[in-house]
């Protein structure tokens, strides 16, 4: 609740600031500073809970302040690692920052909402300013490729979305997630296909193959900046309300039943095709938006599971797998040249960069002692205790041992083949080498002691 | 209110659903047949003419295909942005009574909003007409 | 204070980091002082936590850090816990460990690998520490697999020597077949009592009832690791070999740390131990095999460092015994007086090392009380410790073991009693060849021969102080003592069958002593006879003896029942098996998954309608599945 309120208000501050001040080095600093102090206003919430929205369609609880905190620390993280680069965009860097507070409002709500009104507005309020950012790159057609892509395809799943949320009130006649009562026996057909729509249409938010099509064009065409961001937090958003919506309001016997093998294939797909295209990409940009669909695909599996372990699972992979990536993309925003043969001799050349990216790289395989593995570990355990999912088990793990080769190729290129790295070396200040430490201790922190995160949870 | 009766009753199997499948179906083959039918029945005459754009009987300027002004563009979706939400203050007139005070303040910052965001675009230049 | 605990492990990490990441950049007076004090540092925080022990309030209660692992209904949280036990042995390692720091300051002082040698030496004090300090064996573990790491990074510290890697690829193949009993039995733990927090497992444990399989199971297990930590029968073999390490790496680990360990987990486990006396009787079997064993491949040895290996596994021998006949409180302090007078003998023979220039064959010393006068009379001190000469402390903990061992059933006791007396003949022998008669050295060694400076003789003399008075804590009751070790511990051992030595068989056990005292001394005279005027020369043994120089042919047996068959079936594995079929097999999935990767690739062709496309025929799919496919 505070966190939706400040970020709005904050987003609208930082437009009127960008009008006033000159100076792209206030103007970034006001942005990190308003982060810090939404992250703080945020965990205030959680010691002092109580104001909800008038009417009941938002109730904040622990587990949303909790993402709350999570998504705003990394895009603190986000700001003090890649907040320079936003001046690459173009000339309008108050615009820019303030599109992601707007964002985070919509990633409040989202963590938080409760009712299908609330849903639609979050997804909304999250999507369209990323159709801005990633067309933000005005002269480069790739980023505007991107935006109109996203867009085009993006409206098309609103409509799902909005179907399913018409078909569902039709057959309930209330919007409220925790009122629809549906526990009882057989399926109404509407409420079936109403599910399923509801599916489809946040399938396509996250990036869950078969309507991931946009993804790899999408992260790959975006303006660098703007894909880290869109693929870490927003996606976590997304499955936070995913999870939210079908945990409170689709979690009664007699209906999954009819939709976790659904949701089993969708996880499935999206493994595989994730995985398996991720493998023969040349640009690293492009593995790692392959990546962010296969890391989708382990997301969906909390899903399948419905629990606590999900929601341990579904938090845990959220840190852990917008940290890792957020850092991954902070090095490879600072590389001329995106392919693998860019990074040929960065371990001896930048060794600090070089180790850290090794962190995050290791972490998004679910490699033990780092975030994702445990991350991982959480969330298919949680599938594990749904009975009859051990094949999706199986198959995720194979998954993630293909995954290890398109990660792995890319330490190697680092460690094991001579080559000048194609790296910007001037960018790599002091400050940025700190941070990126900061950010891969951070991954093995959570990695050996899940607890950081966990214990925070009720 | 028997209609809403009758579909509380039987909304519960896909069964019930049948009739618009068949209404579905009825309408796809209506619709394919008469196409089938008109394509094969009807008299055909080929000519340049027929490809002709027609504009109202004017003769036809070039391509409607070209490239304009984004101002335009920006322009008339700032109006429309400012003109549809000014539908708000209907609703609002209606219920101006049984709203009392608290509403006249919601309605105060309503209008603050749209005056921070006219004053945005002024400063912002994006009614300065460039080419 | 007690809150305070995690500072006794955290300095010898902290000092583990300093000088290891930084081990090219400070000075060698700088890593001398940051190894050493951290150690010392332990040390006093661990005086100042005994003292507080010895106040009568004392009660050990677990110091909760942070929760290290919860899955499920298992919940592992980081603790600590400070018993009596678990003091006598920080004192331990902490005491006898900041000494045979400042023994190495001084000894490898010329070392190229200084830094990284105090690095390794603070994780092995921080391991061990852990260890001893854990509330629950998960924790043990991890400090049971630090010491087998360290174990393995110090005797492999001149990793330029190929024999030295061997000896240490020995040491942790060896240790990891014992961890391999103590994870299962940990795991077969965990699916019993959900716990692995001793208080847990330990009032869960009776549940089982008497005579219960599953205990026999689980303390069989973890003898197992036991046995390869320890250097018991079968696994002893590696400890011999083991040092190929630095002396004073030797020093810590026979006396301070590593082989404790094994000694520790069951003393710490005592309550399961007790509830399977099958165990036990293993334990004691065990033990005194051992103990016989390896006197006897003591006996004919000739490098000074391998006899006072198998000493080590000897006296381990002894402390098994101890613990296999229910004398847990006994056990520790052998393993006390064990640590000073074993300490003593390691750097003692660093320091007769040290002088002669790396000679360890005693065939080639002799001589030396003269030139090396401090280290003749420590090492004295030692071996009539090791000997069990009264008032020496090793007599009081020996035979402490020995007179329960006769109670229980007095063959174990006439073996000991032999083991002990081997003890003597091979300590004395090692003694009159290395520091009487003449010098049998090359002349020129003979030049550079020098008392070691006094950062070693400093400790030396120390431990030769602990090595005599060390045992008088545990003076029974029928000598006039007040067996002050055993009252201390007994809060620990209370609920055991036994705490210490039974006081009722006094003049029985007094009048084992003294035979034993006198037997001993007897040997040593004996030995005074034979050595004294050793010459150079002598032809191979044969028979027994040379069954004895051969080690009983251990070594080769094992190579021959497990070494070799294995090394055969691996490789028909690795040209039958691996080659063709495990390769082709991964390589083919490798190349399937780079297949179906290109034409997957294909599909994202960049076209929005396409894309669409997908998405509708997707859905539909997924409609069709949703309505038709469950039901």
């Amino acid at each position: 609740m505070n966190e939706i309120v400040f970020t709005a208000v904050f987003g609208v501050f930082l437009l009127f600031s960008g009008l006033f001040i000159r100076s792209k080095n206030a103007i970034r600093f006001i942005a990190i500073t308003g982060m810090g102090l939404a992250f703080l206003v945020n965990g205030w919430e959680y010691f002092h809970p109580g104001n909800d929205w008038p009417g009941g369609m938002i109730h904040a609880d622990h587990v949303s302040i909790l993402f709350n905190a999570i998504a705003l620390g990394c895009t603190l993280v986000y700001f003090l690692l890649s907040g320079k680069d936003f001046e690459q965009l173009g000339e309008h860097l108050a615009e820019y920052f303030a599109l992601v507070y707007f964002i985070l409002c919509g990633v409040g709500i989202a963590s938080s909402f409760t009712s299908l009104l609330m849903l639609f507005l979050a997804i909304e309020i999250i999507s369209i300013p990323q159709y801005i950012l990633a067309g933000s790159q005005k002269s480069n057609l790739k980023s505007n490729e991107a935006s109109l892509k996203y867009f085009l395809m993006g409206a098309f799943s609103t409509g799902f979305l909005l179907m399913g949320i018409a078909l569902l009130y039709g057959s309930t006649g209330t919007f409220h997630i925790g009122e629809m009562n549906l526990g009882g026996s057989g399926i109404d057909p509407l409420v079936l296909t109403g599910i399923l729509f509801l599916i489809v249409g946040l399938t396509f938010k996250v990036g869950g193959a078969p309507f991931h099509f946009w993804t790899p064009d999408v992260y790959d065409g975006a303006p660098s900046v703007v894909t880290s961001f869109m693929a870490t937090v927003v996606k976590a958003a997304g499955f936070i309300a995913f999870l939210r919506l079908f945990s409170i309001a689709f979690s009664a016997d007699n209906i999954t039943a009819h939709w976790t093998l659904v949701i089993a294939l969708i996880a499935a797909a999206t493994l595989l095709v994730g995985n398996f295209t991720a493998v023969f990409q040349v640009s690293v940009k492009r593995m790692l938006a392959y990546s962010s669909i296969s890391q989708a695909g382990f997301m969906i599996l909390a899903l399948v599971g419905l629990g606590t372990l999900a929601w341990d699972g579904i938090l845990l992979y959220a840190a852990a797998y917008s940290l890792a990536t957020i850092g991954a993309f902070a090095v490879l925003i600072r590389m001329e040249d995106y392919t693998y043969e860019g990074y040929r001799g960065l371990g001896k050349k930048q060794p600090l960069v070089a180790l850290a990216n090794t962190v995050f790289l290791l972490s998004l395989t679910g490699i033990p002692a780092t975030a994702g593995f445990m991350a991982k570990y959480f969330v298919l355990s949680s599938a594990l205790q749904r009975g009859g999912m051990l094949w999706l088990v199986i198959l995720a793990l194979c998954c993630a041992a293909v995954s290890a080769y398109y990660y792995f190729r890319l330490i190697w290129a680092m460690y094991f083949q001579e080559g000048e790295p194609a790296i910007l070396p001037d960018r790599i200040t002091p400050a940025f080498k700190g941070l990126l430490i900061f950010t891969a201790l951070l991954v093995v922190a959570i990695g050996v002691y899940p607890g950081l995160v966990l214990n925070w949870l009720p | 209110m028997l209609l809403h009766s009758y579909v509380l009753e039987a909304g519960t199997t896909p069964i019930s659903y049948f009739p618009i499948v068949l209404q579905l179906i009825m309408a796809l083959v209506f619709v394919g047949g008469v196409m089938i039918a008109t394509h094969l029945l009807g008299p055909k005459r080929k000519g340049s003419d027929k490809l002709e754009n027609f504009e109202c009987g004017i003769q036809s300027q070039g391509n409607a295909r070209q490239p304009m002004a984004i101002n335009y563009f920006l322009t008339a979706i700032l109006f429309v942005l400012f003109d549809v939400e000014v539908i708000f203050f209907y609703p609002y007139a209606v219920n101006f009574k049984i709203l009392g005070w608290a509403g006249f303040w919601e309605m105060v910052l309503f209008v603050a909003f749209f005056f921070a965001g006219f004053f945005y675009i002024i400063r912002k230049g994006a009614l300065n007409w460039r080419d | 204070m007690v809150h305070f605990v995690w500072l006794v492990p955290l300095l010898p990490l902290l000092g583990f980091l300093i000088t290891g990441i930084w081990r090219n950049r400070l000075s060698k007076t700088a890593i001398a002082l940051t190894g050493c004090g951290t150690v010392l540092g332990s040390f006093v925080a661990s005086c100042i936590l005994f003292f507080q022990a010895l106040s009568p309030g004392f009660r050990s209660t677990p110091v909760h850090l942070f929760d290290f692992i919860s899955a499920g209904p298992l919940r592992i949280p980081f603790d600590f816990q400070v018993d009596q036990l678990t003091l006598v042995f920080l004192l331990i390692i902490t005491g006898v460990g900041f000494l045979i720091h400042l023994y190495s300051a001084s000894y490898m002082w010329s070392d190229a690998g200084y830094g990284r040698y105090f690095s390794y030496l603070n994780l092995f004090v921080f391991s061990m520490l852990l260890l001893v300090l854990g509330a629950n064996y998960v924790i043990l573990f991890m400090g049971w697999e630090g010491v087998g790491l360290c174990s393995y990074l110090l005797i492999g510290f001149w990793y330029d020597r190929d024999d030295f890697n061997k000896a240490a690829k020995k040491a942790f193949i060896m240790n990891r077949i014992g961890d391999l009993g103590f994870l299962i039995g940990l795991f077969l733990m965990i699916s019993r009592f959900s716990s692995v927090s001793f208080g847990e497992v330990f009032s869960r444990a009776p549940s089982l009832g008497p005579h219960s399989g599953v205990m026999v199971a689980i303390t069989l297990l973890l003898l197992v690791g036991a046995v390869g930590k320890s250097a018991q029968i079968p696994l002893y073999t590696w400890l011999p070999d083991a040092m190929a390490g630095p002396t004073p790496v030797s020093a810590l680990i026979h006396a301070a740390t590593m082989v404790t360990a094994g000694i520790y987990m069951i003393a710490r486990s005592h309550v399961l131990y007790s509830l399977a006396p099958a165990t036990l009787t293993v334990v004691a079997v065990i033990g005194l095999a051992t103990a016989i064993l390896a006197a006897s491949i003591a006996l004919k040895q000739n490098d000074i460092k391998k006899i006072l290996a198998y000493s080590t596994v000897s006296q381990l021998g002894y402390m098994f015994l101890g613990l296999g006949v229910g004398v847990f409180g006994a056990s520790v302090f052998h393993v006390m007086t064990h640590a000073f007078f074993k300490a003593l003998l390691f750097l003692g023979a660093g320091s007769v090392i040290h002088a002669l220039g790396g000679e360890q064959d005693i065939r080639k010393m002799g001589g030396l009380r003269r030139k090396l006068p401090v280290t003749y009379w420590t090492f004295l001190v030692a071996c009539l410790a090791i000997s069990g000469i009264p008032p020496f402390s090793g007599f009081f903990s020996k035979d402490a073991i020995l007179g329960a061992a006769y109670q229980e059933q007095p063959l174990l006791y006439f073996i000991g009693l032999a083991g002990a007396l081997m003890t003597a003949f091979y300590m004395f022998r090692l003694f009159f060849l290395t520091f009487h008669g003449e010098f049998r050295g090359s002349e020129e060694s003979a030049q550079h021969l020098h008392e070691s400076p006094p950062a070693m003789t400093i400790p030396l003399i120390l431990l030769a102080v602990l090595s005599l008075i060390g045992g008088w804590v545990g003076i029974p009751a029928f000598l006039g003592g007040r067996d002050l070790l055993g009252n201390f511990l007994a809060p620990v051992f209370s609920n055991g069958p036994a705490a210490s030595l039974p006081a009722a068989a006094g003049n029985t056990d007094l009048i084992l002593m003294v035979v034993a005292a006198v037997l001993s001394i007897a040997v040593i005279f004996w030995t005074r006879g034979l050595y004294r005027r050793y010459r150079q020369g002598g032809t191979p043994g044969r028979g027994l003896v040379r069954l004895l120089e051969h080690k009983w042919y251990v070594d080769e047996l094992y190579d021959f029942l497990f070494t070799r068959p294995l090394g055969r079936l691996s490789d028909w594995l690795e040209s039958r098996v691996e080659s063709p079929v495990i390769d082709g097999a991964v390589n083919g999935m490798g190349r399937m998954v780079q297949w179906g990767s290109r034409q997957v690739r294909l599909v994202q062709s960049g076209q929005v309608g396409l894309y669409i496309f997908g998405m509708v025929a997707g859905a539909i799919i997924l409609f069709l599945i949703g309505f038709f496919l469950i039901k």
